[in-house]
């Protein structure tokens, strides 16, 4: 009991202490012009016979073209005894075709002026490549034949598996792969989004067998998009990728199922990831939030603006510009087909590691509390429409993002109805989402560092120390 | 472009594609010219532009810029400190006014030090201290390849010297550096330039010109012999090795073959170590570098730089081994050149990788602005595709055979502390 009384002493004696005063502006500081609102980009949604979507962006321009190919199908859909297959088929999907080896994929690519990057998700896997428009019929012909007639061949996968091992023990020694893979377990226990990466195990027994077959199952056109953007003619793009892509056939299995959807709340409990040598903790919170299509969505985006998404937030402010414990605070939603998460995360100094939680706590708890100021509501608001814009600058960033949005079962006009739901979201709506999403009693708390130190520092807390499940 | 009667120049480049601007503005301070004993502090001091003016207290300019839709950062890197922002259009008359106004004066507040001091030493940690391998191929390295304080010292900086820092430092820091006359600021975005140069006469013509100290000489004495040395690491669980070749001034008629040869070796799956260390030879997991890496572009440096490479290899491989194959793609690349065919497609990558750097407003606005800060002059931003196209394989050839030998290079191998014990030593000293 005298454990527990400490702990709340010290959260008394933090409370009173730090209360933020509301910034005052300089009285010459000009005002804010007329708003340009952001025209949402127009998209030309097609559909092929065999079922691909095909989704297309022209923007005249610099002479560059964005592709994205998303599939449903991620780690979450992998063999139960494969756990993380799907980041292994993204290292091997291009080393090889029917009729182009990896160096040669790898240079018609290098000519094309692109990089590609294979992104295995939870839900999904998308590829994607920028290249000069010039060379852009060359990058379909690749991309087309990725997709289709990927092959897996024996001695590369032999040698991804190799280096996927060693590349894991690399991981396994970076503070925030090991707190991103223990908050997945804690928060999906069983759930398939509970896997992060592969194992060592996984690994070892993985065959180029399996990888053809995982990929036979997603790799088809009734379940994936082509997302084009950039500078071209949309009738043009459209006959090059039907030439392409027509062909592509759907097989006669099951697509990919969506797992269940989740979001039972953790136990509210420290779990301890041991890492020798650390000289800090990184100390990362979870809980489930809003998925991408739920009403509250934007409210949620607002509240974690305010609370820890921004160099302005109340937790940015606490923990950095007046205490000084951390460098990098921040608060982030993620969402995925069936769960949504708040996660937040610092990684702060061995010798400050229980205060730094425990303003990480309060300020969870002041967002419960205590409604947003009219100065907060607005700069996070006008922050979060503004810096979609922002975002949305490069092609290739609005390839991606139509991309996830397809993942997630939405439309390309959810670009421009997200910026209205956020602009007309009140402090009423914060104050039902931070309620909902925010309180520090919701989270479960993992803390990546030197275990002594983190176990000393935390016990007062009062709260079971557990190890990761 | 556009220069004040109180030294500040100014370019504008129209871009309408969104409602949108990006800015940036460099001082001619980095590094490289930061005081000995004081390492570090070029970096501290960056983190105190952001912490308020007398006018414009702490919290003002996040809560502005934010509250305008955008976003803010700071870099410093060897040659210059940028600040800049990208948000809607409607925030360019209070972002032009934040930039304007920590331009006359800051607030040399001792507690805002001490805080902001806290905040580098964790970011020393989290990005260093805390991480595998530790930045060591972009803070060790340079520290061995050069021998003047200039260009070897940790930039980061020693805990010590951090800890040491007066305000006094601080004052004295951007009286002497941050002067209108050593400060360029390049405006990109959906803007007039007519209308950009009037705001900007308004909010900065009242700041009066301050005298710019003389840039002093940070040339190196030349390197007669390789460099070698090992250091273990009690975090990192996979060995690691960084090369660095000592690279000519970027005036020089060498710089873009040395450019075009950094990418041809390092430039994605397939580039040559690529092939040569993870594929052929299966002696490394990963390679990564080029000229002027990883903390700047091979077309942005003012002093003396390294190509870096950066290789990661499994445990059961020695560094010999890796050495061996990486001689061999070298010495290829020296005795027989690129094909037309390799050197086509690396120049095809590098203008992709320019334009999309130079879509971005806010990146344009740095690569501007830093052009007219090193040159007087941003016609290199827009000559670079251009000039790599008449680079021939000749010169690349050429440019391997005098300048990536062994006794221009400098090689540190990094291995986990536990394993050190049951295995040979490092190879070298």
């Amino acid at each position: 009991m005298k454990i527990l009384s400490v702990a709340c002493a010290f959260l008394i004696v933090v409370t009173q202490s730090w209360a933020q005063k509301e910034t005052q502006l300089p009285k010459d500081l000009p005002a804010y012009g007329p708003e340009r609102p952001l025209s949402a980009p127009s998209v030309k949604i097609s559909k092929l016979d065999n079922g691909l979507t095909v989704w297309l962006v022209s923007e005249p321009g610099f002479p560059k073209v964005a592709f994205s190919i998303a599939l449903h199908g991620g780690l979450a859909a992998d063999p139960s005894d494969r756990p993380g297959l799907s980041q292994l088929l993204g290292n091997t999907i291009d080393q090889g075709t029917k009729t182009l080896n990896a160096k040669q994929i790898a240079q018609q690519l290098q000519a094309a002026g692109g990089d590609l990057g294979v992104s295995p998700g939870k839900d999904s896997t998308i590829l994607s490549i920028t290249v000069l428009s010039s060379k852009r019929d060359d990058a379909l012909t690749i991309l087309s034949d990725l997709v289709r007639n990927a092959t897996f061949p024996d001695e590369e996968v032999a040698l991804a598996k190799r280096n996927a091992l060693n590349e894991l023990r690399q991981q396994e020694s970076q503070p925030s792969f090991l707190a991103g893979r223990a908050m997945a377990k804690v928060l999906f226990g069983d759930h398939p989004y509970h896997v992060t990466s592969a194992t060592e195990q996984s690994i070892n027994a993985s065959t180029p067998e399996d990888l053809r077959k995982i990929y036979a199952d997603r790799f088809r056109p009734d379940q994936a998009l082509l997302v084009a953007v950039g500078d071209f003619e949309e009738d043009g793009m459209l006959s090059a990728v039907k030439s392409r892509f027509a062909e592509w056939k759907a097989p006669s299995s099951a697509p990919v199922k969506v797992p269940a959807e989740t979001s039972s709340a953790p136990q509210h409990a420290i779990y301890i990831v041991p890492r020798p040598g650390s000289v800090q903790t990184t100390l990362e919170l979870g809980s489930f939030g809003p998925l991408r299509n739920a009403e509250d969505y934007e409210a949620a985006r607002v509240a974690n603006a305010i609370f820890g998404g921004t160099f302005g937030s109340r937790l940015t402010r606490n923990i950095r510009e007046d205490k000084g414990y951390t460098y990098s605070p921040f608060a982030t939603l993620q969402t995925y087909q069936a769960a949504g998460l708040q996660i937040t995360r610092a990684d702060v100094r061995n010798a400050v590691t229980a205060p730094s939680l425990n303003e990480m706590f309060y300020e969870l708890n002041r967002m419960v509390t205590t409604s947003p100021t009219d100065v907060e509501l607005n700069t996070a608001k006008r922050y979060l429409v503004g810096i979609e814009a922002i975002q949305l600058q490069s092609r290739a960033s609005v390839a991606g993002e139509l991309a996830r949005l397809w993942v997630n079962g939405l439309t390309p006009d959810a670009i421009g109805t997200y910026g209205k739901k956020v602009a007309a979201t009140t402090a009423a709506d914060v104050d039902i989402a931070a309620k909902k999403y925010f309180p520090a009693a919701k989270v479960a708390v993992v803390a990546v560092g030197e275990e002594k130190v983190v176990r000393d520092a935390l016990a007062p807390f009062g709260l079971p120390l557990q190890d990761v499940p | 472009m556009k220069k004040l009667s109180n030294g500040l120049t100014i370019v504008v480049s129209e871009d309408h594609s969104a409602p949108t601007f990006g800015i940036c503005v460099s001082y001619g301070i980095g590094f490289r010219l930061e005081p000995e004993g004081r390492t570090g502090f070029a970096h501290l001091f960056e983190h105190l532009m952001f912490e308020g003016t007398p006018n414009s207290p702490k919290g003002v300019l996040d809560r502005v810029i934010e509250g305008g839709g955008g976003a803010n950062n700071g870099d410093t890197r060897y040659d210059y400190t940028e600040y800049i922002e990208t948000a809607p259009i409607s925030a360019l008359d209070p972002v032009l006014w934040i930039e304007a106004d920590r331009m006359k004066t800051l607030d040399f507040s001792p507690k805002n030090l001490d805080n902001q001091r806290n905040v580098v030493e964790e970011e020393v940690r989290v990005n260093v201290l805390n991480q595998p391998y530790g930045l060591f191929f972009a803070i060790d390295l340079p520290g061995k390849a050069f021998d003047t304080y200039p260009n070897a010292h940790n930039f980061y900086g020693d805990f010590k010297d951090l800890d040491s820092a007066k305000i006094e430092d601080v004052k004295a820091f951007y009286e002497k550096y941050y002067t209108p006359g050593n400060a360029v600021m390049a405006v990109v975005g959906d803007v007039k330039p007519e209308e950009v140069f009037a705001k900007v006469e308004k909010y900065f013509g009242q700041i009066p010109s301050r005298s710019t100290p003389p840039r002093p000489k940070v040339d190196e004495p030349p390197q007669k012999a390789e460099r070698r040395s090992s250091e273990t690491d009690k975090l990192a669980r996979v060995p690691g090795l960084a090369i660095g070749y000592r690279m000519p001034p970027r005036k020089s008629g060498d710089a873009l073959a040395g450019a075009v040869a950094g990418e041809l070796l390092h430039n994605g799956q397939a580039s040559r170590l690529y092939q040569a260390l993870v594929k052929d030879k299966q002696v490394a997991l990963s390679v990564d570098g080029g000229v002027n890496w990883p903390l700047g572009t091979p077309y942005e440096y003012a002093g003396p730089t390294l190509m870096t490479s950066f290789i990661v290899y499994p445990p059961n491989v020695t560094e010999d081994q890796v050495l061996a194959a990486y001689d061999g793609a070298l010495k290829d690349l020296a005795e027989n050149g690129p094909t037309q065919q390799d050197l086509d497609r690396i120049v095809a990558k590098m203008r992709s990788d320019r334009y999309a750097n130079l879509e971005i407003p806010i990146n344009r606005a740095s690569a501007l602005s830093h052009a007219v800060l090193f040159d007087g002059s941003f016609d290199s931003v827009y000559q670079v595709p251009d000039e790599l196209s008449k680079i021939t394989a000749a010169q690349v050839k050429a440019f391997a055979a005098k300048y990536l030998v062994s006794t221009n290079r400098t090689i540190i191998n990094r291995t986990p502390a536990a394993a050190v014990a049951g295995k040979e030593k490092g190879a070298g000293q």
